[in-house]
């Protein structure tokens, strides 16, 4: 696999099953991070986590250690973070603030534009050294959608718009949540690592299928799982306990697939109705005063449970937050959670969404460590070449179109999403670039 | 606070360190109820994201549980189908360099400040948690309740693979 042979690599993926070497092979990996993550658009970060110039944070986009900052003329940067010298890291914080980001080496000093600006005892470089050849690499593309920052490693391919423009109502559903029409990711960060392939947290975003199962310990005996939103009295029914199967209202949830790998899943049905608390209300007003009671019913109003922007990122509508899922080796994987802070709610709310995500998704946390027991266990059992096979058939054929959403329309509990995850990653995985 | 105030404040200190003693070796019983049961009724149990976090209400923290998340966690504890504790941890943890750090003997607070090391053990993986912990103790008859415990751990900001039990 290492030559990585198109051909050799669509015998991976078949209609209703993917090859297990998909999450196993670490020559099918090192593949994907020059395929998929050297040329996909890919979540960086937002613009309200470098503000003020010279305010940075660092990631990763696949292989490449990067830095995204503000600029003095309000452009946001994505550039490699990597010296042109002799290639150390140039800044090592996860996030801070610097008018110029000095190598801690030799000392050689940039703009947060990435331009070179200085570098110590000039008159030993070379001749002909040309300063302006040796800024700090720039990622080729970049594109801003409300602040949501992506970029792409590769020069050409598709456009920023034909990659983002059928999630941008799932972008607009979250950010319209906030009264003052922005969002910020400025409340801190959960990370958490597992020992599996980075596709089995991509999968799981829009799985509707294991909750019932996978989460069972957060179910009480009347199948009913604990209050997740600020204002509810209790969660979702998952489970019929009489029959002690899958809830009627879960099984009726739909996904939906819009190409590129992209894919939603319908609301998770609660009680609004009876959502109230002080914080709840509060926030309610101030978003009516804002936008006007009729508009605040309709954003109010869920029609979206989690989201995918595939490949590596993800925003969850229930315990609000962006998800963004960084592969580490074949069989390792980072993912970051930013809590988001709607901007114009009052601060109770915010710590209400804050408090619960706690609960819900932070490293120790009651829904996302069942999740990752979850993940750890299949690379386990993906070790075993008894079976080549991973099915991912439920409710092939059964897909349909949804001419108002403009999408293709499945049952929560199919995997169609799934297929269409995997279909992107075969568009991807056969360029040889 | 000095030897000088303890001795003035008639703070023995032996009877905190039998406290935090019996409170981690509830933990490590895994009796997690009566665990909880330490804790007031506006008790908290907090474990920073960040180091020196200011506040649990304007930043993500690892645990911030009032007495509601903390029944809810406990009930998933005792679940028959939680996962990540199937098996599950085995733990041990140490507690030291204990200091009475604020004594108002007036109101019946103290903080008790402690070193602790709890080393886990799972799924044929172990591993170590340490820091500094904060027992904010409120005395109530004639033993005390946790008002707020708070762990700092010194790898609070890192990505850590999944934690099922408090530390």
């Amino acid at each position: 696999m290492r030559n990585g042979h198109t051909g050799e690599i669509a015998r991976l993926i078949e209609p209703g099953r993917v090859h297990r070497r998909v999450y196993t092979d670490p020559d099918l990996f090192e593949l994907e991070m020059e395929r998929i993550f050297g040329s996909a658009w890919l979540f960086v970060g937002h613009a309200s986590q470098v503000p003020k110039p010279g305010d940075y944070i660092t990631t990763e986009l696949g292989r490449q250690p990067v830095v995204m900052c503000r600029h003095r003329d309000g452009s946001v940067q994505v550039l490699l973070n990597r010296c042109s010298h002799r290639g150390a890291k140039v800044v090592n914080e996860r996030k801070g603030h610097a008018p110029r980001l000095v190598c801690c080496y030799h000392g050689w000093s940039y703009d947060t534009d990435g331009k070179l600006l200085s570098v110590p005892v000039p008159e030993g470089s070379g001749k002909g050294f040309d300063k302006g050849a040796f800024g700090l690499a720039s990622a080729p593309r970049v594109g801003d959608y409300r602040g949501f920052i992506f970029a792409s490693l590769a020069a050409t391919g598709a456009t920023f718009e034909d990659h983002i423009g059928p999630m941008k109502g799932n972008i607009d559903d979250l950010v319209d949540r906030a009264p003052d029409g922005t969002l910020a990711l400025d409340l801190g960060m959960h990370r958490y690592v597992y020992n599996g392939n980075w596709k089995l947290q991509v999968e799981n975003v829009l799985d509707s299928y294991h909750v019932p199962f996978g989460h069972a310990s957060t179910v009480n005996k009347d199948g009913v799982q604990f209050a997740r939103r600020e204002g509810d009295q209790k969660g979702a029914a998952v489970i019929e306990t009489k029959k002690q199967q899958t809830a009627g209202s879960w099984r009726d949830r739909k996904s939906y697939i819009v190409g590129n790998g992209h894919g939603w899943t319908s609301n998770t049905m609660l009680d609004d109705g009876k959502r109230a608390s002080p914080a709840f209300d509060e926030y309610k007003r101030v978003l009516a005063d804002k936008v006007g009671a009729e508009r605040a019913t309709q954003i109010l109003t869920p029609r979206l449970h989690n989201s995918l922007i595939y490949p590596n990122m993800s925003i969850m509508g229930l315990n609000i937050h962006v998800r963004v899922i960084k592969p580490l080796a074949v069989d390792r994987t980072e993912v970051t959670i930013y809590p988001i802070r709607l901007c114009g709610a009052p601060d109770s709310m915010n710590f209400g969404n804050i408090r619960l995500l706690n609960v819900t998704h932070s490293a120790a946390s009651f829904v996302q460590t069942d999740d990752l027991e979850s993940f750890v266990r299949t690379q386990k059992g993906l070790r075993s070449n008894l079976t080549d096979w991973v099915d991912i058939s439920r409710g092939l054929g059964d897909e349909e179109p949804d001419r108002e959403l403009n999408a293709t329309r499945g049952l929560a509990t199919h995997e169609m999403v799934v297929r269409a995850q995997y279909k992107a990653w075969l568009g991807y995985m056969r360029e040889a670039n | 606070m000095d030897a000088a105030s303890s001795v003035a404040a008639g703070i023995d200190r032996a009877a905190f360190e039998e406290f935090l003693f019996r409170e981690a070796a509830l933990l490590d019983a895994r009796r997690f109820r009566d665990w909880m049961a330490l804790f007031a009724d506006d008790g908290t149990y907090w474990v920073p994201a960040v180091p020196d976090q200011v506040s649990p209400f304007d930043q993500a923290s690892l645990f911030y549980d009032d007495r509601e998340l903390m029944k809810t966690r406990v009930d998933r504890l005792d679940h028959p189908l939680i996962h990540v504790q199937t098996p599950p941890s085995r733990t041990a943890h140490l507690v030291g360099n204990i200091m009475v750090e604020q004594a108002d003997a007036a109101k019946g607070e103290f903080v008790v400040g402690s070193t602790v090391i709890m080393v886990e053990y799972r799924d044929e993986a172990q591993r170590v948690f340490a820091g500094r912990q904060y027992h904010r103790l409120r005395l109530v008859g004639e033993g005390f309740r946790i008002v707020q415990k708070r762990v700092d751990l010194i790898n609070c900001d890192c990505a850590f693979e999944a934690i099922a039990v408090p530390i």
